[in-house]
């Protein structure tokens, strides 16, 4: 029985100590505050009145981050997700303390900053300022900011004036006001003089007000001129890309125009390069031609003077047979005559084109302002005899060239009065 | 390890206002503040959950017994992970309470050796011992009154051995006094000593002063091995020469202080490197000290 009572009080201990939690604590505002993560501590935030971070990195993902303070009472903590961030503020007496706790797949983060309390000027100072910033962050530019600031000045100065009727007011109605410690004879100066030294500080402070609103109000067009240099910068910036897109733009343009046009210039230089082949190639087709009949009637009138030099060689070996007195010597005469008659012919035929050469005949035109001179000397140098001119052609004929006919006329284009070259009229 | 629990606590078996808690603990709570108010007014339910988690798990893995000892380190460890459930539960909104609790039992307990469970521990001294050590691991107040209550030293003492500078003693001062003030009676609150049970190890030590050292000094040991696993991962424990060189050169304040209250072993080797020619202090020894 004794046990069980034992045993709801140990209870009911614990349920009141859970109530109280933070509350329990008998640290101060000055004492450090310890890091648990994962219920192993990793470090102190000193939160002796000023910002403090820590920073601590895990290998292992993190579950969970307490804070305690030195006497072990839990003050806050703050569950870790899965993966990603989460953030907590952890409210002291007075005092933040900021958590942040990060895991990733190699193991998780915490940054733990202590925001001590703001001091009561400092929140004054907070809430000034902030009333200046929404009133310059408002979207009326137009206004100049140096109007802006005897805006705001004179809104303060009408509200300090308010106050102090209000303040006026309130005493004259207020009947069970509490009497100033002056005494009869100084009362009727002592009023008005504390009146004015209350004025005195009020305009003390707005005064300093107004000169840190103004300062603010500097700052923020310091910070706009800035803003509006950049921006600036930053247009002409972009109007430099603008132009150089176009200019890239133009120069592709013209890229594949000029591109058309080269093409278009090769295709007609390639289709003139291989007329002009063609046509010497028909030229040289055509002297071939007229050469293979020259050969052919040349053949056939050899062929013909075979015949008439066998016939006559015939005749004369009869009549040679004819005069010879001795009967053996006959055949043998007519054996000998036989094979000069079957020896002969080849001698001759073989014996004509040797005797003369066959000319070569091409036709040449000649750049102009060409001498006569000039074409007689290299009419010389080549060994050749002027034919006709026809339409321009001058025939040429010379003794057929030692080294073949296309590196030849190679040769005779290559020479500088020539114009152009061709084996047919 | 907590996977296929049945219920601990069903509706039908619960009063109606209890029932009603209890619905609002299993409904999704959006806000932190509505959290707070909620967990609040469940608080009787969610530690008799906790406990139960707790209970049923000593149960599985056979280290439980029907003795109030047994009764009292449930509650304990229930109590803890409460607490911790309370502080770090809001920053889970939207939630469901109840199971949000569920959650986080079965992490702690699926952690090895989640709490620390010797039957040795469970007795009046092995609880004292167990409470001490076990809060020294989340409060520094705790952790130098170590020295007191396992070596009988004072502020000066703690301040020679540690090796201490000027401003962190000021801390040793402020720690000693905050725990005689509060922290040692909040922590023989939390583990469940009663004044009774205090006296009565008072009355021991002075009939067997020898014996129960040295029962103390085994039970020691056995806590210290097990809690100083929370210490940082960079602080082992050093040799004789890695000591004196900390020690010499002023660096490892904190490894000394923490380190050395949670392991008898390298106190005993490093006693006498930070004494600045302190010869009054005598090598440690475990020296139980019931009250601060």
């Amino acid at each position: 029985m004794e046990q069980e009572r034992d045993l709801a009080d140990y209870r009911a201990r614990l349920l009141d100590a859970l109530r109280v939690n933070v509350g329990r604590s008998a640290c101060g505002s000055s004492d450090l505050i310890q890091v648990f993560v994962n219920e192993r501590r990793v470090g102190l935030l000193d939160g002796a009145g000023t910002e403090a971070a820590l920073q601590v990195q895990t290998s292992t993902r993190i579950d969970n981050v307490q804070l305690r303070s030195e006497d072990g009472v839990l003050l806050g903590g703050l569950s870790a997700p899965e993966y990603g961030y989460r953030t907590g503020r952890i409210a002291l007496s007075r005092d933040t303390i900021k958590l942040q706790v990060h895991n990733h797949t190699q193991g998780g983060s915490v940054n733990a900053v202590y925001i001590p309390a703001p001091g009561l000027w400092h929140r004054a100072w907070q809430t000034v300022t902030a009333v200046v910033q929404t009133r310059v962050a408002r979207p009326a530019t137009a206004v100049v900011p140096g109007m802006r600031a005897v805006a705001f000045t004179q809104v303060l100065l009408a509200a300090t004036v308010i106050g102090l009727a209000t303040d006026r007011m309130t005493g004259w109605l207020t009947p069970e006001r509490a009497p100033l410690p002056v005494t009869p004879t100084e009362a009727p100066w002592a009023a008005p003089l504390a009146e004015v030294a209350k004025l005195e500080q009020q305009l003390g402070e707005l005064a300093r007000m107004q000169a840190k609103a103004v300062e603010t109000i500097q700052g923020q067009q310091q910070g706009m001129a800035q803003l509006q240099r950049t921006m600036a910068k930053l247009s002409s910036t972009q109007e430099a890309v603008a132009s150089s897109v176009l200019t890239v733009k133009q120069e592709m343009e013209q890229r594949r125009k000029g591109s058309g046009r080269d093409i278009d210039r090769m295709t007609r230089l390639l289709m003139s390069k291989t007329q002009t082949e063609q046509e010497q190639l028909e030229a040289e087709i055509h002297s071939l031609t007229v050469a293979n009949d020259r050969l052919s009637k040349e053949m056939a009138d050899l062929a013909q003077n075979n015949q008439d030099l066998k016939k006559k060689l015939k005749s004369a070996g009869l009549d040679v047979s004819k005069a010879t007195v001795s009967d053996r010597d006959k055949p043998m005469v007519a054996r000998q005559g036989e094979t000069i008659q079957s020896s002969q012919p080849p001698q001759v035929a073989e014996a004509r084109p040797n005797a003369q050469p066959q000319p070569f005949l091409f036709w040449v035109t000649f750049s102009e302002g060409t001498t006569q001179e000039s074409i007689d000397q290299w009419l010389r140098e080549v060994q050749g005899h002027k034919g006709p001119i026809s339409e321009g052609w001058q025939e040429v004929q010379i003794v057929p060239p030692s080294i073949p006919p296309d590196r030849f006329l190679e040769q005779v284009r290559g020479a500088k009065i020539v114009k152009a070259v061709r084996t047919s009229r | 390890m907590l996977t296929g629990m049945q219920p601990i606590f069903t509706r039908d078996a619960v009063m109606p206002e209890r029932a009603t808690t209890l619905g609002r603990l299993e409904e999704v709570v959006s806000s932190a503040e509505e959290f707070d108010r909620v967990v609040s007014q469940g608080l009787p339910i969610l530690l008799d959950r906790a406990t139960g988690y707790v209970k049923r798990f000593l149960r599985e893995t056979g280290q439980w017994s029907e003795d109030m000892a047994h009764e009292k380190f449930v509650l304990r460890w229930g109590a803890e992970y409460l607490e911790r459930f309370v502080v770090c539960g809001r920053s889970e909104v939207p939630c469901r309470s109840l199971f949000l609790l569920d959650s986080l039992v079965a992490r702690q307990l699926s952690q090895p050796e989640p709490f620390c469970y010797h039957p040795d521990l469970l007795t009046p001294l092995g609880r004292l011992l167990d409470g001490l050590v076990a809060r020294a691991v989340i409060s520094r107040d705790a952790l130098i009154a170590l020295y007191h209550h396992c070596y009988g030293w004072g502020p000066g003492e703690v301040i020679a051995v540690t090796g201490l500078n000027e401003s962190e003693s000021q801390r040793i001062y402020k720690n000693f006094r905050r725990w005689r003030d509060s922290g040692w009676q909040r922590t023989m609150d939390e583990i469940g000593m009663t004044e009774t049970e205090v006296k009565e190890l008072i009355g021991q030590q002075q009939r067997h002063r020898q014996r129960l050292n040295s029962e103390a000094e085994r039970i020691i040991r056995f806590a210290q091995a097990h809690y100083r696993k929370s210490e940082p991962d960079h602080y082992p424990c050093l040799s004789r020469s890695q000591w004196k060189e900390m020690f010499a050169q002023g660096y490892g304040c904190d490894y000394r202080i923490w380190h050395l209250a949670l392991c008898l072993d390298c106190l005993q080797t490093a006693w006498d490197l930070g004494r600045n020619g302190d010869s009054t202090i005598e090598k440690p020894h475990v020296e139980l000290h019931m009250r601060p």
